[in-house]
């Protein structure tokens, strides 16, 4: 059997907003991102081969899930448009498909079962149809029963409402509480309802009270208390005399000295009221702040020395006609000067600077937008590292999320890829190329780039 | 490069093999007249082995042309590397992507 698993952006919609930074495929249920549990149920199920197809970006779940070896299944990803049904989601996918019974999991669900041995059998036996469906999604199956037999009289999984932030917290809860068993949570549990992963260090007088599942490289200082009923990510610190109950901490969060979490989703510097569902951003890094995950320190320093050398050079070339044609053009009221927020997702922070632009074209104004004066400020901002000298065209805090900006790769920049390789522009053509070269690029690719995107605004101007 | 042409439900399915990149995406936007016409065509990228952010560029502006003129593109049998480009450059929002150049083309035919 095959198993495809179809879910959408419209799916998850209600989650995004509380977790910019999370893909919501990946998004830990009880520290076990939520993929895995559907892989977990379609392997269960009888599944060989199983396909993640989205409307969305997979990076991040493939980077997960990669070929699924470490499941002794293939994983494969495909993807499709917003508003394919699941007829054009199977017929895009015909090959895949052809020739063998087919499971369709379509919507962000989460199935709960407890017998994993009963869901073989059902599924070995069942004849194609509907086997479980609510107004988020179904299970749908395909193909000729495998054996013959009786079928359990009630199917031994069910669909449990997951469409709210609470649904999230509360599943979370309850799994760890009632149901650990079939789902096999991350972590050594050496005793019942308590999971502890690598490289966990608690500290004197720290506490930890069941249930409890705790993830890698966490660190739990002296006097501080753990649960009940708290699910810590990986990459956590709660420092200092604190107490962490019946909350969820995601992965890179720091929680400060003496401060009770009870009730509460915690994400980076993000606290969420689950009930409520309002979430705050906390200001103040010794209270709440997110830590950073690995990230490749070498390979970022390399690139910011080639971006500041490029910055360098062409704040050395464009002095001269800067301070010769700007005041000119601002006794001719030319020069104007607006003020924006960026988002850089790299940094995780808002840049607020000013960017100047040239108003009326002719003549001077010509010359000084035909040698980027209009960019000559941005230059210093890019030799000091706040933004790279090659990039994605900065984007509006306002339109980032309609965008698509949340994707890797969006850098704010002096020069666009877009203008480098002179593609059509329009938002969405320059977003496909920005990304592309994100993905592709390296520090010598984006030098010639640059001069490429300068020589570019020269050749636009002299045509 | 090489550009090879055939004919499914009276769709032309226009199938590349290669590298589509910059040096090669002017040869094959003469390579075939189906590729600036107005009707709906399919392009398998089974054979390409190497996709640059021109080849890229040359897909969208064909299909957004075709698009304009009432017609449409569809791709077929993207390989893992070509996959990861539509990923990353997340064009796999402007495209109907099959995994099999006859389903496609049938899809096509029957709209």
């Amino acid at each position: 059997m095959k198993t495809l698993i179809v879910i959408r952006e419209k799916d998850y919609g209600w989650l995004s907003p509380f977790f910019p930074g999370v893909n919501p495929l990946v998004m830990p249920v009880c520290n076990k991102p939520f993929i895995e549990f559907l892989i977990d149920f379609s392997i269960l199920a009888g599944s060989s081969a199983i396909r993640i197809i989205s409307d969305g970006p997979l990076n991040e779940v493939e980077r997960y899930c990669e070929d699924g070896s470490r499941w002794g299944v293939d994983v494969s990803y495909a993807s499709i448009l917003g508003n394919d049904s699941i007829e054009t989601v199977i017929e895009k996918n015909r090959k895949y498909c052809a020739d063998q019974r087919l499971l369709i999991i379509s919507g962000y669900l989460f199935i709960r079962y407890e017998n994993r041995q009963e869901l073989r059998h059902c599924f070995a036996m069942a004849s194609g149809g509907t086997l479980a469906e609510n107004e988020r999604g179904s299970i749908v199956l395909a193909g000729t029963p495998e054996i013959t037999g009786q079928l359990p009289a009630a199917t031994p999984f069910s669909l449990v409402e997951f469409d709210s932030i609470d649904n999230y917290f509360r599943l979370s809860a309850e799994i760890l509480k009632e149901y650990p068993s079939p789902y096999v949570l991350p972590g050594y549990c050496n005793e019942p309802d308590c999971h502890i992963g690598r490289n966990v260090v608690i500290g004197k007088g720290a506490e930890i009270r069941k249930p409890v599942i705790i993830g890698n490289n966490v660190q739990i200082m002296k006097g501080a208390v753990v649960g009940p009923s708290a699910v810590v990510g990986s990459n956590v610190i709660i420092d200092r005399e604190s107490t962490v109950s019946r909350s969820i901490l995601l992965d890179n969060t720091y929680i400060g000295e003496q401060l009770e979490v009870v009730d509460r989703i915690a994400a980076g510097n993000i606290l969420v009221d689950p009930r409520s569902g309002v979430s705050i951003a906390m200001e103040d890094p010794h209270l709440l702040s997110s830590l950073p995950g690995s990230a490749h320190i070498g390979s970022g320093l390399f690139r910011y020395l080639f971006h500041a050398i490029v910055a360098l050079l062409l704040i050395l070339l464009l002095s001269l006609p800067y301070l010769m044609l700007v005041p000119l053009l601002k006794i001719q009221g030319k020069w104007k000067t607006g003020s924006f927020t960026f988002h850089d997702i790299r940094q995780g922070k808002n840049l607020r600077f000013v960017m100047p632009s040239i108003a009326d074209e002719g003549g001077i104004g010509s010359l000084a937008k035909a040698l980027s004066l209009d960019r000559f400020p941005m230059l210093f901002r890019a030799l000091a590292g706040t933004i790279a000298v090659i990039g994605s065209f900065p984007v509006e805090v306002s339109h980032r999320l309609e965008a698509g900006y949340a994707a890797t790769g969006y850098r704010p920049a002096v020069f666009s890829y877009a203008e480098a390789e002179d593609w059509p522009v329009n938002a969405e053509d320059s977003a496909i190329v920005e990304q592309f070269y994100a993905a592709h690029g390296s520090p010598v690719r984006d030098m010639v780039l640059t001069i490429k995107a300068f020589l570019n605004r020269i050749h636009s101007k002299v045509q | 490069m090489t550009v090879e042409e055939k004919k499914c439900h009276d769709l032309t399915i226009v199938s590349i093999n290669g590298s589509l990149e910059a040096s090669s995406v002017p040869g094959f936007m003469k390579s075939s007249p189906a590729l600036t016409d107005s009707q709906s065509i399919v392009i398998d990228l089974a054979g390409v082995d190497f996709l640059d952010s021109s080849g890229l560029g040359c897909l969208v502006t064909i299909a957004r042309k075709k698009r304009e003129q009432g017609g449409d593109v569809r791709l077929a049998c993207l390989n893992e590397k070509l996959r990861r480009v539509f990923e990353v450059t997340q064009a796999f929002r402007l495209f109907d992507i099959y995994d099999d150049a006859e389903s496609a083309a049938t899809t096509a035919a029957n709209k």
